[in-house]
């Protein structure tokens, strides 16, 4: 149902150690998708899905390496960006309850 | 010899980062509170994504063979290196200035309540001129505190 | 191998789904479709559609997340709890979503040699040996994309522009300043600006 083409043809040796890694890291975002539903507070869940998107970023990278075609690292590269400003969005948004607003206040005390 | 060298390494860098991976996703279902498993979630994130990275750099160049392939799963690493810290430090921070309160050893807050957490959040310079520590920071953030409730009290007519 | 790690992506999507429906917590919402996004995009790259997912990762994670914030910042964060079940509804969207699934059985198996693009005589070969010297791009899917496909990006452009314009125009481009509502509202209350004040606190 899959085809796919193999350009490089790996062995199945090393086939099996990135079939290995990929389920590790589907079995640790199934852990991390239930945090993120779970998550009594909001930061859990913001916890949560920046992990999710680091393990996003490794599968793909080792999807890459399985079937024998690392060219598409790109993804995984714009992932790992995105991953980040995305939480960091959201923890402005937190901390400043607008995403305008950018001068940090001192506390005087 | 060489083939069997990259197999043989490339496996336990990979087996140490599953590890690592599975390790901080059990962390972050099984720790009681928010910092624990954020650290539990962070430092097996960084972790695990280095060594996962490092075998597969070895692979792209011994099996591969392609120059690309390695530099841009050394681009990933170093910014999964450089982001995943800095993320989870902003989170803790956030998360203290909003009043979340960290569990102690025996399973209750260490703090009285969620307007010291920010406090506590909001004292950052304080800490980096005297070096004091948490406990410091925090009798000092009290003090203040009474101060100005204090002050709130003598000037009452403002409100 | 790979229809496995599929499977188990969308079942991730499935979950994350319900999930973000149950939620009455709106900033929560959001942060669950980060999520969603990220999965989707993953498996969009197991599909071997890269270039799908380099959309779903710009757009879905980047700047949807970033507009559901702005409009956030003007709305409450929790859902209002309705009173009634809305019936009519969930039958147009049960007969809708019906409708869009009997409309795919037509359509050629993921991946089929049997596809029409596949069949047709001249067209893939086309694509492969004369976009190169046709359109100019080295990357087909560009040259498919932006000239033999150009009218229908043209029209996917347009409605991408529409919804940003509507939204910009829901949004409004004046800045929210705390010192224009704090009179008013509560005279004597601290601006939000200030986390001692944030309602959120105990989340």
């Amino acid at each position: 149902m899959f085809a796919t083409s193999n350009p490089i043809c790996i062995s199945d040796e090393i086939a099996d150690m990135f079939i290995a890694v990929t389920i590790a890291l589907l079995i640790t975002m199934a852990l991390t998708l239930a945090r993120a539903l779970l998550g009594p507070t909001l930061f859990d869940r913001l916890l949560a899905v920046n992990s999710f998107g680091t393990k996003t970023v490794l599968l793909i990278a080792v999807h890459g390496f399985m079937t024998g075609r690392p060219d598409f690292l790109d993804i995984a590269l714009v992932y790992s960006l995105i991953n980040f400003i995305g939480t960091i969005a959201v923890l402005k948004f937190f901390e400043y309850d607008d995403l305008g607003s950018g001068a940090y206040q001192e506390d005087d005390f | 010899m060489l083939d069997w060298l990259v197999w043989g390494v490339s496996w336990i860098l990979l087996l140490i980062g599953c590890v690592f991976v599975v390790t901080g996703a059990v962390g972050m279902i099984r720790m009681p509170d928010l910092y624990t498993r954020l650290h539990a979630a962070s430092v097996t994130d960084t972790g695990g994504a280095i060594f996962i990275s490092l075998a597969l750099i070895l692979q792209s160049v011994f099996v591969f063979g392609s120059a690309m392939a390695a530099i841009k799963v050394l681009l990933i690493m170093f910014f999964t290196l450089f982001t995943a810290p800095t993320a989870s430090h902003a989170l803790a921070k956030t998360a203290l200035l909003c009043g979340q309160v960290p569990l102690g050893v025996d399973g209750k807050p260490i703090l009285d309540s969620p307007e010291e957490a920010t406090l506590l959040a909001r004292s950052r310079s304080v800490d980096y001129k005297s070096g004091q520590d948490a406990v410091e920071i925090l009798e000092e953030t009290r003090r203040h505190k009474r101060e100005r409730v204090q002050g709130q009290d003598d000037d009452g007519d403002d409100d | 191998m790979d229809t496995l790690i599929v499977l188990v992506l969308l079942t991730f999507l499935a979950i994350t789904a319900i999930g973000i429906i149950v939620l009455r917590d709106l900033l929560g919402a959001v942060i669950l479709l980060g999520l969603y996004s990220l999965t989707a995009a993953g498996a969009f790259v197991v599909m071997d559609a890269v270039d799908v997912a380099f959309t779903e990762a710009a757009v879905g994670a980047g700047i949807s997340t970033i507009l559901f914030l702005g409009a956030l910042s003007f709305t409450k964060h929790e859902q209002k709890p309705r009173g009634h079940d809305s019936w009519v509804a969930l039958i147009f969207v049960v007969v809708t979503g019906g409708l869009l699934i009997y409309g795919t059985l037509d359509m050629p198996h993921y991946g089929s040699p049997d596809s029409p693009s596949q069949t047709h005589p001249e067209l893939a070969v086309r694509y492969v040996q004369e976009s190169g010297s046709e359109v100019g791009p080295p990357n087909i899917v560009t040259s498919v994309l932006a000239s033999y496909r150009g009218y229908d990006t043209l029209g996917e452009t347009v409605v991408v522009f529409a919804a940003g314009v509507a939204v910009l125009s829901l949004l409004g481009l004046r800045r929210r300043r705390p010192e224009d509502e704090a009179p008013e509202d509560a005279p004597g209350d601290i601006p939000a600006a200030d986390p001692q004040d944030n309602p959120r606190r105990n989340v």
